[in-house]
């Protein structure tokens, strides 16, 4: 096969799509029911919070908004957002006999992972509404430009985020423990169980310093047409976190390009 | 042609680490193929690699002017969990193969000769067949130069003669870097050879007299 030199951007945009198609094909044929785990994991993280907050009992009100909706545009969003990380931040080390091609650069192994996972979560996104709208509950987005918006971002910040981690836990594996086990408080801190309303004022000044609080409360005011989010919630905010950690990520695949191809 | 220049190499892990290679120079001419000669561990692969692309130097310059193969060995390079199939397909997308896939499939296929194993995941071939599937891969694409890193090693007779003809084909238009222990196939092969001792790398316009030196060194 001959063919003329390529642009690097043709190249780079060779390598993304063979990546993305080989990551999506390892993804659902990774076992029997990968493909239905993709859907069945949200749906029953969402059953199970419903059933647990139904037991629960009195908290089953969110001012506003319908509560199977509102927790479910959360718990989608949130695990968009860790299954990036999660799932990007080891892309590196699973890839590692790639690099045998010069063409593949460890940060494209990362961003063709994050993005899949964004993809996939979109479908499962799309699915959700569909599903919950036919249950006769009210999920369709009320602005959609916001939803799209807010969805964009924090497939955004995952990849940023995953490249910034990526690079930690290649240099030091040891560090991917304490950074999945960082997962579950944020998880908490983020608004998706338990409104943040329902927290003293006290402390909500502090847990808005979580970008994905402002991220889950941002899009839900996209879905509720009368919800109305915590107040000090910024668009800004997200977006520094978002492009401020997409940055760095960068960088530091730059920086320690070397590093990360030598291991 | 690729030139090396004042290239040196360590590699940097939690042990610390020696020159692998120090002040390595020598400019390989178009169409001229070159046997890397030397014992285990002298820093052969390190070399072929770093003429790859896939590691660089701490020091020094590689400067290829050609279109270069990545180094075809038997490590790396392949999915264990995906089929032959769906490994080069995706490594002819890397290359840009685009809608030349289907041609690229059915060349590694021609000159593999793994039958219904194409189909099958990678990790359940025996080396000899995964160094048929890595070299029919490197050979569907038109490189200038081919680099292997002992990739014929495992082969049987057949595929050795087969490897030996395809190369034998190109000459005047492709040239091999290869690293390998098996005289025959160097003599067969390669014009020059390159001799690598203690960090540094000697050339041979003649590949009987880098064969040489190499078993002088080694006493035999």
């Amino acid at each position: 096969m001959q063919s003329a030199k390529r642009t690097p951007w043709q190249i780079t945009i060779g390598v993304w799509q063979a990546l993305f198609l080989r990551e999506a094909v390892a993804r659902i044929s990774a076992d029997r029911v990968a493909w239905l785990w993709l859907l069945a994991e949200p749906i029953a993280h969402v059953a199970l919070l419903v059933w647990v907050r139904t037991l629960a009992g009195s908290l089953r009100i969110v001012a506003g908004a319908e509560f199977i909706p509102w927790l479910v545009i959360g718990v989608t969003l949130f695990i968009m957002f860790r299954n990036q990380m999660n799932r990007g931040m080891e892309a590196i080390a699973a890839n590692r006999g790639l690099f045998a091609y010069r063409q593949v650069q460890p940060v494209d192994t990362v961003l063709a992972r994050c993005g899949l996972e964004g993809a996939l979560s979109t479908i499962v996104l799309s699915l959700m509404i569909f599903l919950f709208s036919l249950l006769g509950h009210n999920v369709v987005p009320h602005h959609p430009m916001v939803v799209l918006h807010i969805w964009g971002i924090v497939w955004a910040f995952g990849m940023g985020v995953a490249l910034i981690f990526s690079v930690v836990v290649t240099s030091l594996p040891e560090a991917g423990k304490f950074i999945r086990m960082l997962m579950f408080p944020l998880y908490f801190l983020s608004g998706i169980l338990i409104p943040v309303q329902y927290f003293p004022h006290d402390l909500q000044q502090y847990l808005l310093y979580n970008p994905m609080l402002h991220a889950v409360e941002l899009i839900r005011t996209g879905f509720f047409e009368t919800y109305r989010a915590v107040d000090g919630v910024s668009v800004l905010y997200l977006h520094q976190w978002v492009w401020g950690s997409v940055f760095l990520g960068l960088l530091l695949q730059l920086r320690f390009k070397q590093r990360l191809l030598a291991q | 042609m690729i030139e090396v220049r004042n290239l040196y190499k360590r590699y940097h892990g939690p042990f610390g680490g020696d020159w692998v290679l120090k002040d390595v120079n020598f400019t390989i001419p178009d169409n001229v193929s070159v046997g890397l000669l030397g014992r285990n561990g002298a820093g052969k692969s390190t070399l072929l690699r770093i003429i790859g692309g896939m590691d660089s130097p701490d020091k020094g310059t590689v400067n290829r002017d050609c279109r270069v193969s990545w180094p075809i060995g038997l490590g790396g390079g392949f999915q264990g969990s995906m089929t032959g199939r769906q490994n080069v397909k995706f490594v002819a997308r890397i290359h840009g193969g685009g809608d030349r896939i289907p041609e690229i499939i059915s060349r590694v296929q021609d000159f593999a000769e793994i039958g219904k194993a194409f189909d099958q995941p990678v990790k359940t071939y025996s080396s000899g067949m995964r160094s048929r599937l890595a070299f029919g891969l490197s050979l569907a694409f038109d490189f200038d130069v081919y680099l292997s890193d002992e990739a014929t090693a495992v082969g049987d007779a057949a595929f050795k003669a087969k490897a030996t003809k395809a190369f034998k084909d190109r000459v005047g238009k492709a040239s091999i870097v290869m690293v390998s222990h098996q005289v025959g196939m160097l003599k067969d092969l390669c014009q020059a050879g390159v001799w690598i001792n203690n960090g540094t790398a000697t050339w041979f316009d003649d590949i009987n007299e880098a064969i040489n030196s190499y078993h002088k060194s080694i006493g035999k």
